[in-house]
């Protein structure tokens, strides 16, 4: 695993109450005890980690936060996309 | 129908409302029933680093211009909008203010807000730490207090008795009115101003709203499919409560009687909502007013416009009504209004006091496509006109905190 998905490993560990030692990029954040609150905190520490912003709605089904890898995967575009925007300027 | 009681009754002889639809029950009532959005593009700061850039503002407010007095010049915005809705409150009333000694000694003012001067709080914090001045403003404490508002207009109109604030998020009017009715009602006051006022749209506010990742970026479009959060507002509702033996007394004009109060608490967590919670305050307003499901005419709800509160509330009403649920005209006016937060069930609860009046339902606007879960009949789009004899207004905060309204026609 990159250093990106250890980082969000991490931030999802420090906000669960009992964190676990098996999480894997195809685990399923709904395994993991997450509800729309902790993931809004999850979503800032993410944030506030990378330097980016990552646009979510608590109240719409999103397909990025279905799985760790798919939250790594989409703070990984971000992060690239904001690299080149500021390449670019 | 209602039973006689065999308590004192308490009904409504002023209302005042200040809201993104304008200030003035008239202006307010007149938008709603045209269907008017008064949400658009912030401007009472800089939208420029946030992604939520929409808000319910109260467009050009000029404290001046609204007969305040010097005392509330110097107050916070939200203050203002208290003294404002008071003011008309007070005046529709009839009361001849400030009130004499002995009856300002029976009266109470209790005038909430969900979180009090924070943009008073948000510019001395600019003073102190971005510009490094040596001292805030001086009435910087004063601004910022929740109870400030209570006391401002218990200043304004001579109220000698209980004056507070309550805070309950976006449950703290209907708490407010709810404990004034119930002081009228055990016989502590025979007068009561009470409700509650909200003007907390600001950058660091809009801030924090945005991290809960519950506001949505295009409107409030409760009960609909595709809804995608809620939008901030401000404002205020104040209304003028009274026995009912001293409003008839002194020839008041009486708008409407206070039925019924329910209140509880989810006790289950901070956003997501209980059916439990919600039904038992509805059904306990229902059980205090002596009515059955079934004579509700109308309900004013909560309707945020959150993917959880609107099927929670809808499956919450079809709980307490069952199957007069399908006769009953909903609709949330916060898709024009925005969320009052603190001042919303206020500021409803004004709608509910004028589709009584004028036998017209408000309607819930931006209404395209309905969530299969929000099945009943929330007005889509236009106003409808309809008899309202009985009607709720329904509270439900962040925390869990519930309550619920219930109001009926003046005592024939």
């Amino acid at each position: 695993m990159d250093e990106v998905a250890n980082k969000i490993i991490d931030i999802l560990k420090k906000n669960m109450k009992e964190p676990s030692d098996s999480i894997a990029l195809e685990t399923p954040l709904t395994d993991l005890d997450i509800e729309s609150l902790d993931l809004a905190v999850i979503v800032f520490d993410i944030e506030d980690t990378f330097g980016i912003e990552i646009p979510y709605n608590a109240n719409e089904e999103v397909e990025d936060f279905s799985t760790v890898g798919a939250v790594v995967d989409k703070v990984n575009a971000i992060i690239s996309e904001k690299k080149s925007s500021g390449a670019a300027a | 129908m209602a039973q006689p009681k065999d308590r004192r009754r308490v009904v409504v002889t002023g209302q005042g409302v200040v809201s993104a639809l304008g200030i003035g029950q008239d202006v307010f009532w007149n938008a709603l029933k045209d269907g008017t959005c008064g949400i658009g593009e912030a401007t009472l700061y800089d939208t420029g680093e946030l992604y939520i850039t929409i808000a319910g503002e109260v467009d050009n407010f000029e404290p001046r211009e609204h007969d305040l007095t010097k005392q509330f010049l110097l107050a916070d915005r939200y203050s203002q909008f208290a003294g404002c809705a008071a003011g008309e409150a007070v005046a529709q009333s009839g009361l001849e203010t400030p009130l004499p000694g002995d009856e300002g000694a029976r009266t109470a003012c209790i005038i909430g807000t969900g979180i009090g001067g924070v943009t008073t709080m948000e510019f001395s914090y600019k003073m102190l730490f971005e510009e490094k001045k040596r001292a805030t403003h001086p009435l910087t404490l004063l601004k910022t207090i929740g109870s400030s508002a209570a006391a401002h207009v218990s200043i304004e109109y001579g109220v000698t008795g209980p004056c507070f604030g309550v805070v309950s998020a976006c449950s703290t009017a209907p708490h407010s009115i709810g404990l004034v009715y119930q002081m009228i009602q055990n016989g502590l006051c025979d007068l009561g101003i009470a409700g509650a006022a909200e003007a907390s749209l600001n950058w660091g506010t809009t801030r924090a709203w945005q991290a809960m990742r519950v506001l949505s970026p295009d409107g409030l479009f409760p009960f609909c499919k595709g809804r995608n959060g809620t939008v901030l507002g401000e404002g205020a509702g104040v209304f003028v409560l009274e026995e009912y033996n001293h409003a008839k007394q002194r020839g008041a004009n009486i708008l409407a009687e206070l039925l019924g109060f329910g209140m509880t608490s989810d006790a289950a967590d901070m956003v997501n909502p209980s059916i439990e919670g919600a039904s038992t305050a509805m059904q306990i307003a229902l059980d205090d007013a002596r009515l059955a499901p079934g004579d509700i005419d109308y309900i004013n709800a909560h309707g945020t416009a959150t993917k959880v509160n609107d099927i929670n509330e809808t499956r919450a009403i079809k709980r307490v009504f069952g199957k007069a649920a399908n006769e009953l005209s909903i609709s949330a006016t916060k898709s024009m209004h925005g969320h009052c937060l603190g001042a919303g069930g206020g500021v409803e609860a004004v709608a509910v006091l004028k589709a009584m009046q004028e036998g017209v339902v408000p309607p819930t606007i931006g209404f395209d496509e309905p969530d299969p879960e929000c099945d009943l009949d929330y007005t889509p789009n236009t106003a409808r006109k309809r008899e309202v004899t009985f009607a709720m207004s329904n509270s439900f905060a962040f925390g869990g905190l519930n309550a619920v309204l219930v109001f009926g026609p003046a005592p024939a």
